[in-house]
């Protein structure tokens, strides 16, 4: 990893950080409110790609684990992995590396603003929630002995805000690469 | 960036970081070996036993472990309506013994005592080239030292919003967030490389 | 401190930045003028190593800047344009004693180092204060204090002055005054540079003077009308 990579690794994770710091958002039509720290984590492997996206979140856990309140809500410390909900924070890592492994392989500069954008929410919806709650919900469904559907049913009312986060993802990615592009592109 | 450890001068202050995390690694296996309430119960009763022995203060605690311990009780509410006493309880009982402990390993380890495990656990992995072990210590340092830049850039996009009349957005708000710092990317890596704190490959 | 450009050409995107460049330097205080891209800063980096010639050569003190990277950064010290992004680390002489973490130094030696530097520049107190609460002459000296901790034997500083108040420019330049080291000003603070040994002017990617203060600031006058 060259010195500007991990650079824009950490100040990612700042970021990311710094979105958990920020009071959450109730939007009108969904009963949860949602934090903004989620919508970080997509947006580090649609701006970022897989290997830089995945290098900042993994820091952001690395910072919780060594005792610092960086995830939504002041949590933080290695009590936040014995949570029934660890599975999404593990998810995390798959989920920006995801995103950004099919950011990087599926939109290309050349392509319409449509295209990049619905390319890019692709990316964001089948890393941020596909896999994220894919591990969410194992991990719910194993520690809990709630089997799977049970679990599934149990993680229903949070899916819509994380679909909407897909869709600012995708647009905040899209906006990112006109101004400031730096997603590795195909050869 | 406030962290969650504690001064302190208990048993766990003054064990070593790697017995504690091999301790909390341990504890983590048995505590899902258990099957059955009497175990789980005393390893309850002993974790909290362990935490009090800190000498955290009540409120203080609460705060710390309202959260995680809010989770965990959602969680076994929902399995107590869907499954029986006795699985809501084991649930109950186990994460709560879990986080207890984790907590207490938190909070009698500093920062510092967790960079140099972590800097001599990546060393393999620098023998294989994976990473360097340095450079765990330089990203945590980073993180630390922009989030509170990173927030005053938020205030000030928001500042920005409202003198034009415009009612901020978390997508106009994150966009020139997110260019704004990572602009800065050259010139703090331009920094690194000239201060020859990386040394290179 | 000896550097020697020859023939030395940067280019960005295939686009010239600086044409390419015969020169010799020794001179203690050198000031660098010219306009908005002009090349002063490119010209600056390529000392230091951090943009390499696209063709010829940049020696410092008999290092070449595209072979021997490390050394060269070893020999010069770089105070950035936003000094905001130079500090890397979260507390001041965190930051000041990373710069010395590849001298395998003992804790001690290097507290000790750190808090000579500190005292050098009067900051001793804002050893523990966080790099982000700094005021932007604090920042600046600094921005010093953790290059100089190293003991570069050439400084560059790229516009030092720039985006301070009146009394926290007063300051920096005392401060740039009374350094002993060798150091090369990039400045559009003419004030600043005026009583040094040389200064080169830049133009359009071209050495467009080079001598005395007064001879090249007169030049960049009449190229500005």
């Amino acid at each position: 990893m060259t010195t500007r990579d991990l650079v824009l690794a950490a100040l990612f994770a700042a970021i990311i950080v710094s979105l958990g710091l920020l009071p959450p958002i109730t939007l009108g039509f969904i009963p949860v409110p949602i934090t903004a720290q989620s919508l970080g984590v997509m947006l580090a492997g649609v701006v970022l790609g897989s290997k830089r996206g995945t290098f900042a979140v993994l820091l952001v856990l690395l910072l919780a684990a060594i005792g610092l309140p960086v995830l939504s809500g002041g949590r933080g410390g290695l009590a936040v992995f014995a949570a029934p909900t660890t599975g999404y924070l593990i998810g995390w890592v798959f989920a920006a590396f995801v995103t950004g492994y099919i950011a990087e392989h599926f939109v290309d500069r050349g392509q319409t603003g449509l295209v990049q954008g619905v390319n890019f929410f692709l990316a964001a919806l089948i890393g941020g929630v596909v896999v994220l709650y894919a591990f969410g919900i194992t991990y719910l469904a194993l520690v809990t002995g709630l089997g799977f559907s049970k679990a599934f049913l149990g993680s229903l009312a949070f899916i819509p805000g994380d679909c909407f986060k897909a869709l600012i993802a995708a647009l905040a990615g899209r906006a990112v690469m006109v101004g400031y592009p730096l997603l590795p592109q195909r050869a | 960036m406030k962290t969650l450890y504690v001064e302190g001068d208990s048993l766990l202050h003054r064990l070593a970081p790697r017995t504690k995390l091999l301790g909390l690694a341990a504890a983590g296996i048995a505590l899902f070996l258990f099957r059955s309430i009497p175990p789980l119960a005393l390893a309850a009763v002993i974790s909290v036993a362990i935490y009090a022995s800190l000498g955290i203060g009540l409120r203080q605690s609460l705060a710390r472990l309202r959260p995680i311990f809010l989770t965990i009780a959602v969680v076994a509410l929902f399995t107590l309506l869907v499954g029986s006493v006795e699985e809501a309880a084991t649930v109950l009982l186990r994460l709560t013994s879990l986080m207890l402990l984790a907590a207490a390993v938190t909070a009698t380890t500093g920062i510092g005592e967790f960079i140099d495990e972590i800097t001599l656990a990546a060393w393999p992995l620098e023998r294989l080239g994976l990473v360097k072990a340095a450079d765990i210590g330089l990203s945590i340092g980073l993180v630390i030292r922009f989030v509170p830049e990173i927030l005053d850039r938020y205030h000030a996009i928001q500042d920005a919003h409202r003198a034009r009349g415009l009612k901020p957005r978390v997508l106009t708000l994150a966009v020139p967030l997110i260019i704004l710092t990572l602009k800065n990317a050259d010139e703090i890596a331009a920094a690194i490389d000239a201060r020859g704190i990386r040394a290179q490959r | 401190m000896d550097i020697r450009f020859e023939e030395a050409e940067a280019r960005f995107d295939g686009r010239i930045v600086l044409h390419p460049l015969t020169l010799s330097l020794s001179e203690r205080r050198i000031g660098i003028i010219g306009l908005n891209g002009s090349g002063k800063t490119t010209f600056a980096r390529m000392i230091n190593g951090l943009v390499i010639p696209s063709s010829g050569h940049v020696v410092v003190n008999s290092f070449d800047t595209s072979k021997d990277g490390e050394k060269v950064r070893a020999e010069t010290g770089f105070i950035f344009q936003n000094p905001q992004n130079q500090i890397i680390l979260p507390i001041l002489k965190e930051d000041i004693a990373l710069g010395l973490k590849n001298r395998k130094l003992s804790r001690q030696e290097t507290d000790v180092a750190v808090a000579r530097v500190l005292q050098r520049f009067g900051i001793s107190h804002l050893a523990g204060r966080r790099a982000h609460e700094l005021s932007g002459g604090e920042l600046q000296l600094a921005a010093l204090a953790s290059v100089l901790v190293t003991e570069p034997d050439i400084l560059i500083m790229d516009e030092p002055t720039n985006q301070l108040d009146l009394k926290n420019r007063e300051l920096v330049k005392r401060t740039i005054e009374g350094l002993d080291e060798n150091i090369m000003v990039i400045s559009h603070d003419l004030e600043l540079i005026e009583d040094f040994d040389r200064v080169l002017l830049f133009h359009e990617g071209r050495l467009a003077a080079d001598g005395r203060p007064a001879d090249t600031i007169r030049r960049y006058r009449e190229l500005t009308r």
